[in-house]
């Protein structure tokens, strides 16, 4: 059903400018295949992906907790110590772990087991019923590093991923490969290849949650929409404030106006495509009626609740293909992880068990995938109340589609010393893990279920072709 | 098909500031000044008349006539007006006609000289206390924390000492703490107050105290952890909390990379970057900001409330952090090419640390390019940079760090006050949202009736919200990043920095139209004024406390030409184009309302006209 892309296409697109081709209506892309350019994967069924954004940097190891008796010793050993009388909820009691135990339907390897932090039992429950899935020790790579090569001086052969453990760089390495000041992002990028399936390509990449690069691409341009309010109207633009009618007429014209000045020309076009917009995304919403309950006082489930709901509007958007993004603050957790981790991941786990029954409800639930992501992990050692900015991480994949019951990629030994053992190697001091899978194969691997082709892959990601030997594969296989 | 491609539907605003042409101008039949200013200067002159000032105008009709000499004096006048009203809207945050005619008379340096040497206005520390919030009672304001909003909102919509307060704001961007960052502090209001207070003191002083002082403040020790961060146990295998190492060389001072003196990267092999610190820096420095804690040394008290506590008492937030030696590290720590020696005794430790970070050569472009961005213009030319950044290397008189000469250069540069910035079609920026409410509390004398200034975040409704509050920056990364480049638009194929356009999309467009609306006809609305407490439910007393005066433009209600000079005035410095100003007269005209209708009318009619200004472009994109 997909076509390779045509380069001239991509070429055409970016030539044209991206603000030219806003909110297009299909036919006009239509025409482009009858020109000769070949339109990407075409598809007549509908499927999202949802990414859940953990901002600040996420702890994996009180998350995705190490849960067999060998590495649970050394978990609690290294992270105990240091760590203040009274801030027992620094290390997690096995006890307190066994009712949210992930069961995988193939055991790992040399005994390893992992539980979920006792606030998720939500998300075990749907891991253990096959419906989610745990991505071990992902984070951005350029190429395959082992700990030597991490180590060496050769940057030109072992090139890092640009300025690790930077918040806000590693934000934007996540979403785009590239640091703060990029512009396009990879959920962007899928975007593009598949707007041609949208009845209003404005409606391919829509954020519940502030700007994110990870959500524009070349032709694709992130649409915001209010997690508690929707698509906002301008209320003067039609009630009665501007009592005369020519006067508000006037000022309705003025926001949207053209403008020679760059900065009044990009604002007014902000504005006008959201006032193009509103009304039939308001309409759209309005047809949907979510009997699936979400947790009140949580901020994720607000914006996951307004995705389910622009998920059942899809009809009414004219949507097949869509990018959603949504994201949870608060994880910079270098104070307080014993008393703040815990409530967040519950809000994670709250919202996410229930925006999966959502999808169940509105008959999407193998149409849709969510997944996880974060700045990075976190260092193992405390530093007395909380943990230090990290590198790789565990990240959790969520739907129908999901081969769940099961771990991706490989368990990291746990360690945070610094010898030339092997327990040694898949950390870069503190327990910092160094990721043996990059996030480039996990985009892939939720690109390619979407619908992009290999063919079209690179262009979305364009560090994947450093990858792809038998270790680091570009289809993780997670999902079907 | 739909193309948004700019068109050019309307020319500059202003061709030049001063000297204009002598000659008549006949044959000038477009938009451009002096014609737009002799329109303009009519209407001006005919509302300084109606407001008992200036000069006697010419006759109303200016359009197509030859220009009379007092046309163009009024004229000459109305472009100097414009001027200072620009170099003042980079200032502070607003631009009244006295302080125009104060920097037309005595010149931008003079003026700006005199605002900084004035005494400072009150401070926010000892406003809460003043509004009663240092008592220990059934209240627990001890335990509060959003009380440093309504402390931050008086500071910026009415305290006296703009410039200052302003410079304040835009360093509370950059050496960023939060108001929700800090709540779990005692008397939390009280330290953001206490932090606040050090920018607004040290606003013109020297770069290096600040940053040892605001190393020291206890709001900042809780917000990025330097307070309470204890020195590594080799036993434990516990190492110090990295958090303050970290951003204070990536945030407040050297930045990631290595840079040039005008801001750009220097670059390496390969055309590479150059990092300025790793790891390995960020590790050993943490060591430098290692037992410190809060200077209880005025003792505790109890909290008033079962089960009760041991409560600090609310001096200590204005107190540097104490030195625990037995909490320091004692180990040798090497960053940034200096060594600590091991052994070291902590506050000479914290001297060397902080030395090394402000005698990097990358203060002066990393610091300097972000004042331009705060107050002037997104993208600044590196040669701008430059000439800031030399001028936070030396001041002239041998000094490196003197913030009052950093900002002077800011704001007195060519390239803030050129008019090429005005017929430039990229030059400028997006006025942030809470400096827009700022100019309008300032400009129309906005008040709060029971003194209360209970202002809060606006963020209770998605739809009316505003996108901003001070001190409460979502994160220690500011409210946007200097960096940001908007995606999928012109700045992001030319590669031009538009930080506040992080905040802008279709949600945040319409609700700051709705915002406007909410408070441009009566005021900010608050629950309970005459309280300083914050009700929960409903009261009678409910209703607009912080409210304009509209008096002045209340008399030009039905002279729309005059009032939308005014407003192009006072609110963006003429930078409205005539077809703007027409447009928008034309819309008034259309409202029969005139001085003699009810005040009620009236108020309308102003409050659609300030509609107009403030949700226009060419007003939101300050130049």
């Amino acid at each position: 059903m997909t076509t390779p892309i045509d380069s001239s296409r991509r070429d055409f697109l970016r030539h044209t400018g991206s603000t030219a081709l806003t909110g297009l209506a299909a036919p006009w892309l239509l025409n482009l295949a009858a020109m000769g350019e070949a339109a990407a994967f075409s598809a007549s069924d509908y499927k999202a992906l949802v990414c859940v954004f953990l901002v600040g940097g996420n702890d994996y190891a009180n998350t995705v907790v190490t849960f067999d008796d060998a590495s649970y010793a050394k978990y609690n050993a290294i992270r105990s110590a240091g760590t203040g009388s009274g801030n027992s909820g620094m290390v997690l009691s096995r006890a307190s772990l066994a009712a949210t135990e992930l069961r995988p339907a193939v055991a790992l390897p040399d005994g390893r087991k992992y539980a979920l932090n006792p606030n998720m039992t939500g998300l075990a429950g749907l891991f253990n019923a096959g419906k989610a899935a745990v991505q071990l020790n992902v984070g951005p790579l350029v190429v395959p590093l082992t700990r030597e090569q991490y180590n060496s001086t050769n940057r030109v052969k072992y090139p890092l991923p640009p300025k690790l453990f930077s918040h806000n760089d590693q934000q934007s390495v996540w979403q785009s490969s590239s640091p703060e000041g990029a512009t396009t992002g990879w959920g962007g990028k899928i975007g593009d290849m598949a707007m041609a399936n949208n009845g209003d390509g404005l409606f391919s990449c829509i954020s519940v949650t502030g700007n994110q690069v990870f959500l524009t691409g070349d032709a694709a341009l992130q649409y915001q929409c209010s997690a508690s309010a929707g698509a906002i109207a301008v209320k003067s633009a039609s009630d009665t404030f501007f009592y005369q009618p020519e006067m508000r007429a006037a000022f309705v014209a003025m926001l949207q106006q053209n403008r020679p000045h760059v900065l009044e020309n990009e604002y007014n076009a902000i504005m006008r495509r959201g006032m193009a917009a509103q009304a039939k995304v308001s309409a759209g919403l309005s047809g949907v009626s979510l009997k699936t309950a979400f947790a009140t006082g949580n901020d994720l489930a607000d914006q996951l609740k307004m995705v389910a709901q622009l998920i059942g509007a899809r009809g009414a958007l004219g949507a097949r293909r869509q990018v959603f993004m949504v994201s949870l603050g608060g994880f910079d957790l270098h104070d307080y992880l014993d008393t703040k981790h815990g409530p967040l991941l519950k809000k994670v786990d709250e919202a996410m068990t229930a925006f999966y029954q959502a999808t169940v409800e509105l008959g999407v639930a193998n149409q849709v995938t969510t997944f996880t992501a974060s700045d990075f992990g976190r260092t193992l050692t405390s530093n007395g109340d909380g943990s230090d900015h990290g590198w790789g991480s565990h990240h959790l994949m969520m739907g129908g589609a999901v081969k769940g019951a099961a771990f991706y990629g490989k368990a990291p030994p746990v360690s945070v010393s610094d010898t030339t053992a092997a327990q040694d190697q898949w950390h870069v001091g503190q327990g910092r893990l160094l990721p043996s899978t990059s996030v480039d194969q996990y985009a892939a691997t939720l690109a390619r279920w979407f619908g992009v082709t290999d063919a079209e892959l690179p262009s979305v990601l364009p560090d994947l072709k450093n990858f792809g030997s038998v270790d680091y594969p570009v289809n993780l296989g997670f999902l079907a | 098909m739909h193309n948004d491609s700019p068109t050019h539907d309307d020319t500059a605003t202003m061709s030049s500031a001063n000297p204009l042409p002598v000659a008549p101008v006949q044959d000038e039949v477009q938009d451009k000044l002096p014609f737009a200013a002799l329109s303009a200067a009519a209407a001006t002159a005919l509302f300084l008349e109606a407001c008992g000032g200036g000069n006697s105008g010419s006759s109303s009709d200016a359009s197509g006539s030859a220009p009379t000499t007092s046309q163009q004096t009024a004229a000459q006048s109305l472009s100097a007006d414009y001027a200072a009203a620009r170099f003042l809207q980079h200032a502070q945050f607003s631009s009244s006609q006295s302080d125009i005619d104060a920097v037309k008379a005595k010149g931008r340096a003079a003026w700006l000289d005199e605002q900084m040497a004035a005494a400072p206005g009150q401070k926010g520390w000892d406003w809460l206390a003043e509004r009663g919030y240092a008592v220990i009672d059934a209240n627990q304001f001890y335990q509060m924390d959003y009380q440093a909003n309504y402390m931050a909102w008086q500071q910026i919509l009415s305290q006296s000492d703009g410039v200052r307060r302003r410079c304040a704001l835009a360093l509370s961007e950059f050496f960023v703490v939060s108001i929700s960052g800090v709540s779990t502090l005692q008397w939390a209001q009280f330290a953001v107050a206490s932090y606040w207070d050090l920018l607004t003191e040290n606003a013109f002083g020297n770069f290096r105290t600040l940053l040892e002082r605001i190393t020291l403040n206890v709001a900042m020790g809780e917000f990025l952890n330097t307070l309470g961060n204890q020195k590594e146990d080799a036993a434990t295998g516990r190492l110090p909390d990295e958090n303050y190492a970290r951003e204070v060389m990536q945030l407040f001072t050297i930045g990631l990379v290595q840079l040039n003196l005008d801001g750009t990267p220097t670059l390496g092999a390969a055309g590479a970057t150059i990092e300025t610190y790793n790891q390995s820096d960020v590790s050993n420095l943490a060591r430098v900001f290692t037992g410190y804690q809060a200077d209880e040394s005025d003792g505790t008290t109890t909290s008033a409330v079962a089960p009760t506590y041991r409560l600090k008492q609310v001096g200590y937030t204005r107190r540097p952090m104490v030195l625990n030696a037995s909490r320091h590290s004692m180990l040798e720590a090497t960053f940034l090419g200096v060594t600590v020696p091991a052994g070291t005794e902590g506050r000479a430790a914290l001297k060397i640390a902080l030395d090394a970070l402000f005698n990097h050569p990358n203060v002066g472009p990393f610091f300097g390019r972000q004042m331009i961005q705060r107050l002037v213009c997104s993208h600044p030319s590196p040669a701008y940079v430059a000439r800031v950044a030399a001028v936070f290397n030396d001041n002239g008189k041998g000094v490196r760090g003197d913030l009052g000469a950093v900002f002077r250069a800011v704001l007195l540069d060519d390239e803030a006050n050129s008019t090429a910035g005005l017929t430039s079609t990229t030059f400028g920026k997006l006025r942030e949202p809470m400096v827009r409410v700022a100019q309008w509390a300032r400009t129309f004398k906005a008040n709060s009736l029971k003194g209360t200034w209970k202002v809060a975040k606006f963020d209770y409704s998605a739809v009316d919200a505003l996108a901003q509050s001070p001190l409460q920056a979502p994160t220690v990364f500011n409210f946007f990043r200097p960096g940001y480049i908007p995606p999928g638009t012109v700045m992001a194929a030319s590669k031009s920095t538009a930080p506040e356009f992080q905040l802008v999309n279709e949600s945040t467009t319409a609700s700051w139209v709705n915002f406007m609306q909410n408070i441009v006809w009566s005021g900010i609305w608050v629950r309970a004024p005459e309280l300083i407490t914050s009700p929960s439910a409903a009261t009678p007393t409910d209703g607009p406390d912080i409210v304009p005066d509209y008096s002045a433009e209340f008399a030009l209600v039905g002279n729309p030409e005059a009032l939308v000079a005014r407003l192009n005035l006072l609110l963006c410095a003429g930078q409205l184009s005539s077809a703007t100003v027409s447009m928008i007269v034309a819309a008034l005209g259309t409202d029969k309302t005139t001085i003699t209708s009810s005040d009620s009318s009236k108020r309308s009619y102003v409050a659609k006209a300030i509609m107009f200004v403030m949700c226009c472009a060419e007003y939101l994109v300050q130049k």
